[in-house]
């Protein structure tokens, strides 16, 4: 070809082999002659890197004192002027050159970067640049044949793992209160006993536990009810729920001779512990009867349909009064111990106040409005409980979306203080000889908690008290251990209190239980 | 194993975890040297390491690598993002079987803490990565360092144009036999 004398003997050494080159062929080797045979195909950084372009081959494969003679042919177009031999095209190959000079620096940052394609030049040359730019030349760049393996998780999984993350996590534990009544004393996290509890319905609404006061507990799995004596640990079956149908609430008559039981199809029961034998069946509920509360004789009773009815046991016709309040179902029910007043929480997140005086028998319009009715639960009320030692207070706790903890004066009907807590709120004991209460929670802490009263500081913490949510607490009749229900069957007692040092040694339950009992009947 | 590829080896996991070259359900914490530290789950990427620090341990012991490099790749355009570079200089002959470090063993825990600790701290200089990354190992070698032939290519820098790049000196650590100089170069463009 025409051009083929012009090109400059450099070019010629180098590749000798493949003498009759198009100018696009020989662009094309210019551009890849850099790279490593084997990478040449692959590699995208030399055409995206202006610094190891043609550039680049300029300032390697010639020193900057022959480029200066402005004969060089860099790229094709440069070339292609080359060969028009006119004197202006010269010139501005020339001012290409110029910039290609300029632009050494950047290069030469670079050239301690790139390895020296010894080969390819004279050793003599190679070694003057090599001196020139302070490179050493026994240098190579070596990367693994094959690329880095790719990710094996899959994206998708973990960004839908990154999604689900916070419902896992649990909110961290806050530090133990430092107040110095959790110093005087140590909590025991562990259980002091655990029962098989086994068939125990793991529902939310469902009131399966109580503990009377002649220290007897009284527990119902599925369709049988228990009775369990504290003092000698003997069980003995109670009795059963009508064919089909499961108990759905359990409560021990104030002088634990009795024990009233609530049956999914809206029967209400009165059994005699004793004589394990059934009393009567009192009927007319149209729905599940989950929980139950004793004042003397009148078993009150909440039922599915948000009715709460009182039954006096002792009359033939024992509807003495009904109270609707309630537009979901009855899932709290508590009286206070003088019978004054009874507090309800329900499904529809309410909390009623009712006054505990009830109509005369057989009266006909005996309905009881409530005395006042707080809406400030955002979720189902399930946990009430009244203080033993002030009156006037009432605890009530929101479940899942709510989760606090509300103290009511029942006089005033103010709210006097509010605790956000974890997770649901499944019941609330007060302790009788501290200020203090229980709360027992659902997912995801499981935990059992105690606050005092009126700071509603944080006693104590036991997260995990039961493998699933704690559904239900009861309170021995001494008040210093408190029996937990939860959906894994197990019950736990834990001695979360002690009862105030009167005597010491074996006694001193004894005492306390005898203590509680007598306060009860004072207050009657 | 060579001491200083243990390091090595530290480094450049916690560095593919940090950057997020790959994700981080892809690593767990073990304890170990003192402290928890990451390790691969992937059995893929575990594997290549292996083979790649395999050959890196031949080449500290006959002291022919002088510098090695992870550069971190954007997957679409191939652009170098960040280059780590491991300086590794000599600091006496070895032998051909690693000499056990003279060094207290707490001394060199505590030099591997702080460096690991230090990674940590680069996410809070180094630009946020966003799109998909890949790395690539690039070790400096002697001319007369043994070469596996068609494990080991030559290949090109993949440096970071000169006026596009930061650089931020690293800890350094060193055992009797190396000492290890760490820098960062990354990619700022403003």
């Amino acid at each position: 070809m025409a051009f083929q004398p012009k090109t400059p003997s450099r070019h010629r050494s180098r590749s000798e082999a493949k003498t009759p080159l198009t100018p696009s062929l020989l662009t094309g080797l210019n551009a890849i002659s850099f790279a490593s045979p084997t990478k040449a195909g692959g590699k995208g950084s030399d055409l995206t890197n202006p610094f190891f372009t043609n550039n680049v081959n300029a300032s390697r494969s010639s020193s900057p004192v022959k480029r200066a003679s402005g004969s060089i042919n860099v790229s094709d177009s440069l070339q292609k002027q080359a060969n028009t031999a006119d004197a202006a095209n010269r010139d501005e190959a020339g001012s290409e050159e110029v910039e290609v000079a300029t632009n050494m620096d950047d290069v030469a940052a670079n050239l301690d970067m790139m390895s020296l394609n010894t080969q390819s030049s004279s050793p003599g040359h190679t070694a003057r640049l090599a001196a020139a730019t302070g490179v050493p030349l026994n240098r190579r760049i070596l990367s693994y044949h094959e690329a880095p393996p790719p990710s094996a998780s899959d994206s998708m999984l973990s960004q839908q793992r990154e999604l689900v993350r916070p419902l896992y996590g649990r909110p961290g534990a806050l530090p133990t209160s430092t107040s110095t009544s959790t110093k005087t004393r140590k909590i025991s996290t562990q259980p002091e006993r655990v029962l098989d509890a086994p068939g125990i319905v793991d529902d939310f609404y469902l009131n399966l536990l109580s503990w009377s006061c002649q220290n007897v507990l009284a527990v119902a799995l599925a369709e049988s009810s228990y009775v369990w004596k504290a003092d000698t640990g003997e069980v003995t079956q109670l009795g059963e729920a009508p064919e089909g149908t499961y108990i759905s609430a359990v409560d021990f008559a104030n002088d634990g001779n009795f024990l009233g039981v609530g049956v999914g199809t809206g029967e209400v029961e009165l059994w005699d512990v004793e004589t394990q034998k059934k009393l009567r069946t009192m009927t007319g509920h149209s729905s599940q009867v989950a929980c139950l509360s004793w004042n003397q004789h009148v078993l009150s009773s909440g039922c599915g349909d948000g009715s709460i009815w009182h039954h006096d046991v002792r009359v033939a016709k024992h509807k003495v009064g009904e109270l609707l309040g309630h537009q979901g179902e009855v899932c709290g029910l508590k009286w206070r111990s003088d019978g004054e007043l009874l507090a309800s929480g329900g499904n529809d997140n309410v909390v009623n106040v009712w006054d505990g005086r009830i109509g005369d028998v057989g009266a006909a319009g005996s309905r009881g409005a409530a005395r006042w009715t707080k809406r400030n639960h955002t979720a189902a009320v399930k946990a009430v409980a009244w203080c033993p030692w002030q009156p006037s207070l009432l605890a009530s706790g929101g479940g899942t979306n709510d989760a606090t903890v509300h103290i009511w004066n029942t006089t005033t009907g103010a709210r006097l203080h509010s605790l956000t807590t974890p997770s649901q709120v499944t019941s609330i004991q007060w302790s009788p000889h501290r200020k203090e209460f229980l709360t027992t929670h659902g997912f995801p802490t499981n935990a059992l908690m105690i606050h005092a009263y009126p700071s509603m500081e944080r006693v104590v913490e036991i997260r995990d008290a039961h493998d699933s949510r704690v559904l239900w607490s009861t309170l021995s009749p001494a008040g210093d251990v408190v029996c937990t229900g939860a959906g894994d069957e197990n019950l736990k007692f834990w001695r979360v209190w002690e009862v105030p040092k009167v005597k010491k040694g074996k006694e001193v339950k004894e005492a306390g239980r005898g203590s509680t009992s007598s306060n009860i009947l004072s207050i009657r | 194993m060579c001491a200083s590829l243990v390091v090595l080896i530290l480094w450049l996991l916690s560095i593919l975890f940090q950057r997020g070259v790959y994700p981080a359900d892809d690593f767990h914490m073990v304890k170990k040297y003192g402290q928890t530290v990451l390790v691969t789950q992937d059995l893929a990427l575990e594997n290549y390491l292996e083979k790649i620090l395999a050959q890196m341990n031949k080449w500290l012991l006959t002291g022919s690598v002088t510098q090695i490099v992870l550069a971190i790749i954007s997957k679409d355009s191939r652009t170098t993002m960040e280059r780590w570079v491991f300086d590794i200089n000599v600091v006496q002959q070895p032998a051909i079987d690693a000499p056990a470090p003279a060094k207290p063993e707490s001394e060199i825990q505590a030099e591997i803490r702080n460096i690991l600790k230090q990674i940590v701290s680069t996410v809070t200089f180094l630009p946020v990565i966003d799109e998909p990354t890949v790395f690539n190992i690039l070790a400096y070698t002697s001319e007369s360092a043994d070469i596996p032939a068609n494990e080991w290519v030559d290949t090109d820098p993949l440096a970071i144009e000169a006026g596009k790049s930061q650089q931020v000196k690293l800890r350094s650590f060193s055992t009797d036999v190396h000492r290890i100089e760490a820098m960062v170069a990354y990619r700022y463009e403003g």
